[in-house]
């Protein structure tokens, strides 16, 4: 004979439905959601790990000021390796953005084509897909470079481009206005040779070398490069961001992700956790039959046990299919979006499943077990007569200050401090997550009211070589790019002591400032000494740091051009570019390496803000609906294990409302309590997980929270729980009289 | 005697709070009988029962049913024993509120290898029109019937009554215990009521009167009455 008390589940469904679908919905859009990403992200691994070989990716890059000859290629090569030539020309377009032009690669850094064709003939161009989508470009769309017209017939994916660096040293890669390209032999060699890089890749021809023995070679090939003396741009791909960005970010993602589907979990399967507990004390008196009956703990725990197990599997299992199949396509379509990601295809990821389905089932069933465990210890005896806590000797808690609805409440929240304790650690979670996801918009928002105020110029020309010009305004400066430690990149700038152009603070010979974002990120002081290194060169440089200064846009350190000369053994009055608030039209733009403008200072957040968005939108939502369905399902208990007492007061003449009044607005002022102390630890929390971040980025974005942030995000929630109070009124209002006589024991 | 017990003794509480409810027990039922313990609140009545039940364990002394020792066992053993040999019946029905009555009744089937038939007890426990009701959907007296049905169904050895009319009118009580009466005949169990009604001793072949845990009457009824000529 099949077990009776199965009988129970539907009938119990169908009567709970609302916390059903609730706690159903919530873990299904959960592991739906990471399932997806995990999917995804792992698919994209892939195929991004198997790009290496697929497309022949280079172990490295160099560029030279001149064509390397055949002596210096055969000396590389004798370690090895084989290079290649990667000749390419960056040119401004029409609307500002820098495009930059190779010939096709058919040996290294091969080009994966996502849609159209290669370029076949002259007057064909092929472009990077993400740029094409960031700028609206489509196939057949004609595109002027250096005054001659392309055809776009294809959109493509270079395997050395999975995130659009301009610069490897950039803090941020900018797929709105930079773009690769390729074009036929002929129409490069027809484009303009003043803006052709020398640049060479090597492929190392022993495939299964360690990493080490990777770095080695890629050492001793920077030694052969470094005595020539022409070596202007050098990087090995362990470093390149634009090749490594994209996996690492791929996989932190996931991590990022799995944590959070466990602690979401944690927080589901205490509310199932509180749930089971309630249904035990409700049933109290009929466990105590059955068991008196006969039946076993065993079967009991079986029986509680079921509903929070099923819910998870079905939730699991429907969570897999929305991963493998519509929420796929939503990561997928936000990786792409931030990322010039080869194809992929979609690969069974037991990784996902164990991390989406089993642990999660896992969290459950101990989290439940542990409370069935304690809750079924009892004797049957204890059952019958409800004694389901120990019979404590406390002294009541006395409210005699308090008028009698507070002391109500007070005590409503005392008998329920685990379901509130659920809801205060679910609060905090969503909080966390809601701030996140609204803070990051306002944070680039302000980070780009920062740069574009505290700008030393409108436009940073950085020279290839010493040229005067005539405009009186423009003001000569010096810089070069050292690293930490770490081999972050820092720009050293060296400003004439009576600049016009340095606000706030002038630079008085001997004296070392260094940005906000550099002393908050490498925790230094005014009086500390700062050890930077030259790049390609066992050199390095002692700094005593005199001072802070506001400039946001990259971790530099300023000084006095002539303390610049002195320090980097340059000659007197040495500079390397001009500060400018109108453009320079009299500079031979043979000479011009770049020139830094407005929208140069501003990429990362652009790019950030661009990729991210969706991804912030998607937390604000996901934290609302945490929000929602938490109160929502610990209201409700609250409610359900007081419904004896609330058809008691009932009779005794109180109204739906002043009902309402005393068991929904304990959950409000547990609510607003909640919201009150998350939002200082939100910030903490944030601050925390913010620095940690931002630690392991090139760059720094200075940490900002909103003011508004902290009054919307308590309205949020205030009207998440009035929403939800309105539900609990008609659950308050549908709560018979007679209940009360009804179980009177 | 099919139900022995033995110097039984049970305290409450420890130093200045112990309280002894139970003081040396000693009394038997035979099988098939009815047996009432009758006492005021607080005489040690339930307890004896909860003991003789295995929901509570007594301090010294020894229950012995039809030769195996309840205090020796095991809380699985336990189990099982109450599983295969006990029906209980309380002053709360402590019903599964989502099951019909027939469900409620299968729930008691299900412990056993060869209940009872189910239509029959329904019929019996005159539940037939009511069978797919939900317990909130009927009386007292029928959520009690149906209360009854779930512990007899499994053909218990011993049934155990605690205050089985406690929270009834005075009809539905008579009903109840004519009920008890009938499955004490049909099937030959063994029924120890626990009540503080004295009217429900004239049902009963042996009424034992407990008062401050103690024995104060053991008598075997020579004057049995059916239920449905009882009054009080």
């Amino acid at each position: 004979m099949r077990n009776p008390l199965n009988k129970t589940y539907k009938r119990e469904i169908r009567q709970d439905l609302g916390k059903y679908i609730a706690l159903f919905l919530f873990l299904t859009l959960t592991i739906g959601f990471i399932s997806g990403f995990l999917v995804a992200g792992g698919s994209m691994k892939t195929a991004y790990d198997e790009s290496f070989e697929k497309y022949a990716v280079e172990d490295g890059h160099f560029t030279l000021a001149i064509q390397a000859n055949d002596e210096l290629t055969e000396k590389i090569e004798a370690e090895q390796v084989k290079v290649y030539p990667l000749y390419n020309k960056s040119f401004n377009l029409d609307n500002g953005d820098t495009v930059r032009i190779y010939k096709e690669r058919k040996s290294v850094d091969r080009i994966c084509l996502m849609d159209g064709k290669m370029p076949e003939k002259n007057g064909q161009i092929v472009i990077d897909r993400l740029y094409a989508e960031n700028n609206g470009i489509e196939i057949n769309d004609k595109m002027s470079i250096d005054g001659k017209s392309f055809e776009i017939c294809g959109v493509v994916a270079f395997s050395d481009y999975s995130a659009l660096f301009k610069n490897t040293t950039d803090m941020m890669f900018d797929a709105n206005k930079f773009t690769v390209a390729c074009v036929t032999d002929d129409d490069f060699d027809s484009l303009s040779d003043k803006k052709i890089k020398y640049t060479y890749a090597w492929r190392i021809d022993d495939r299964t070398l360690s990493e080490k023995e990777q770095i080695d070679k890629a050492d001793k090939i920077k030694n052969i490069l470094s005595e020539t003396g022409l070596i202007t741009d050098y990087i090995k791909t362990a470093d390149n961001p634009a090749i490594q960005f994209t996996g690492d970010d791929i996989g932190k993602d996931s991590v990022m992700m799995t944590a959070m589907l466990y602690i979401i979990m944690a927080v589901l399967a205490f509310i199932f956790g509180v749930s089971t507990r309630n249904t035990i004390e409700k049933e109290s008196g009929t466990i105590g039959t059955l068991r008196a009956s006969g039946y076993t703990r065993a079967e009991l725990w079986r029986h509680y046990m079921f509903m929070p197990i099923l819910v998870t599997v079905i939730a699991a299992i429907v969570g897999n299919v929305m991963g493998y199949t519509f929420m796929k396509h939503v990561v997928v379509m936000m990786y792409y979006h931030s990322y010039s990601l080869p194809t992929y295809v979609t690969l069974w990821n037991m990784r996902a499943f164990i991390l989406t389905t089993v642990i999660p089932g896992l969290i459950v069933w101990a989290v439940v077990f542990v409370v069935l465990f304690v809750s079924l210890k009892l004797s049957p005896l204890q059952f019958l007569r409800h004694e389901l806590k120990p019979k404590k000797k406390n002294k009541v808690i006395k409210l005699k200050h308090f008028n009698f609805i507070t002391r109500y409440r007070i005590r409503i929240i005392f008998q329920n401090l685990p379901a509130y304790f659920t809801l205060f650690a679910g609060v905090l979670f969503a909080s966390v997550l809601l701030m996140f996801g609204m803070m990051m918009s306002p944070l680039l928002t302000n980070f780009r009211t920062e740069v574009l105020d505290s700008k030393i110029a409108d436009y940073q020309y950085v020279l290839k070589a010493p040229v005067e010009v005539e405009y009186a305004g423009a003001e000569k400066y010096a810089v070069c790019a050292l690293q930490t430690d770490t081999g972050e990149e820092i720009t050293v700038y060296g400003i004439d002591s009576d600049s016009t152009y340095m606000k706030d603070k002038a630079v008085g010979i001997g004296s070392v400032l260094v940005t906000y974002g550099l002393s908050e990120k490498y925790g230094i002081e005014s009086g500390d000494t700062l050890e930077l290194f030259e790049k390609y060169e066992e050199k390095s440089y002692n700094l005593k740091v005199t001072g802070k200064y506001n400039y946001p846009a990259a971790l530099a350190v300023f000084m006095s051009r002539d303390t610049f000369n002195r320090v980097f053994e340059k000659a007197d009055g040495y500079f390397t570019g001009y500060f400018s608030d109108k453009k320079l039209t009299d500079i031979d733009e043979m000479y011009i390496a770049t020139v830094i403008t407005q929208s140069d200072l501003t990429v990362i957040a652009d790019q950030l803000d661009d990729s991210m968005g969706l991804l912030f939108l998607l937390m604000c939502g996901f934290s609302v609906i945490m929000y929602i369905i938490l109160i929502y399902l610990l209201a409700k208990q609250i409610i359900e294990k007081n419904i004896n007492a609330i058809s008691m007061i009932k009779i005794l003449g109180y109204s739906d409302k002043e009902v309402a009044s005393l068991y929904s607005k304990s959950t409000g002022v547990v609510m607003v309590i909640s919201l009150i102390f998350c939002l200082p630890l939100c910030h903490a929390v944030i601050k925390l997980i913010y620095y940690a971040v931002m630690k392991k980025f090139n760059g720094w974005l200075t940490f900002y929270i909103a003011p508004w942030i902290y009054p919307v995000m308590f309205l949020t929630g205030f009207i998440c729980y009035v929403a939800v109070y309105f539900l609990q009124m008609k659950k308050i209002r549908k709560i018979p009289m007679g209940e009360a006589l009804k179980n009177v024991e | 005697m099919y139900l022995e017990i033995n110097g039984l003794y049970k305290s409450f509480g420890k130093g200045e709070n112990l309280t002894e409810v139970l003081k040396g027990i000693t009394c038997g039922v035979d099988k098939g009988n009815i047996c009432v313990l009758l006492g005021p609140s607080g005489s040690g009545k339930s307890t004896l029962l909860n003991i003789i039940g295995g929901i509570e364990t007594a301090d010294c002394g020894t229950v012995t049913i039809n030769g195996d020792t309840v205090n020796h066992m095991s809380e699985r053993e336990l189990s099982l024993y109450r599983r295969k040999h006990l029906g209980y019946v309380f002053q709360s029905y402590n019903l599964i509120p989502n099951l019909t009555v027939k469900e409620n009744i299968e729930v008691g089937a299900y412990l056993s290898d060869a209940p009872l038939p189910l239509d029959d007890i329904l019929n019996t426990l005159g539940l037939w029109e009511h069978r797919n009701k939900i317990p909130n959907q009927l009386s007292g007296g029928q959520q009690q019937r149906t209360a009854i049905g779930r512990a007899i169904i499994k053909n218990p050895d011993i049934l155990l009554c605690d205050e089985p009319t406690g929270a009834l009118d005075y009809n539905t009580s008579k009903e109840i215990l004519k009920l008890i009466e009938d499955v004490n005949r049909r099937f030959g169990s063994t029924v120890i009521i626990v009540t503080h009604n004295d009217a429900i001793k004239n049902m009963a072949d042996r009424v034992i009167k407990l008062r401050d845990g103690m024995i104060r009457k053991d008598i075997v009824n020579e004057q049995k009455i059916s239920a449905t000529e009882i009054d009080w």
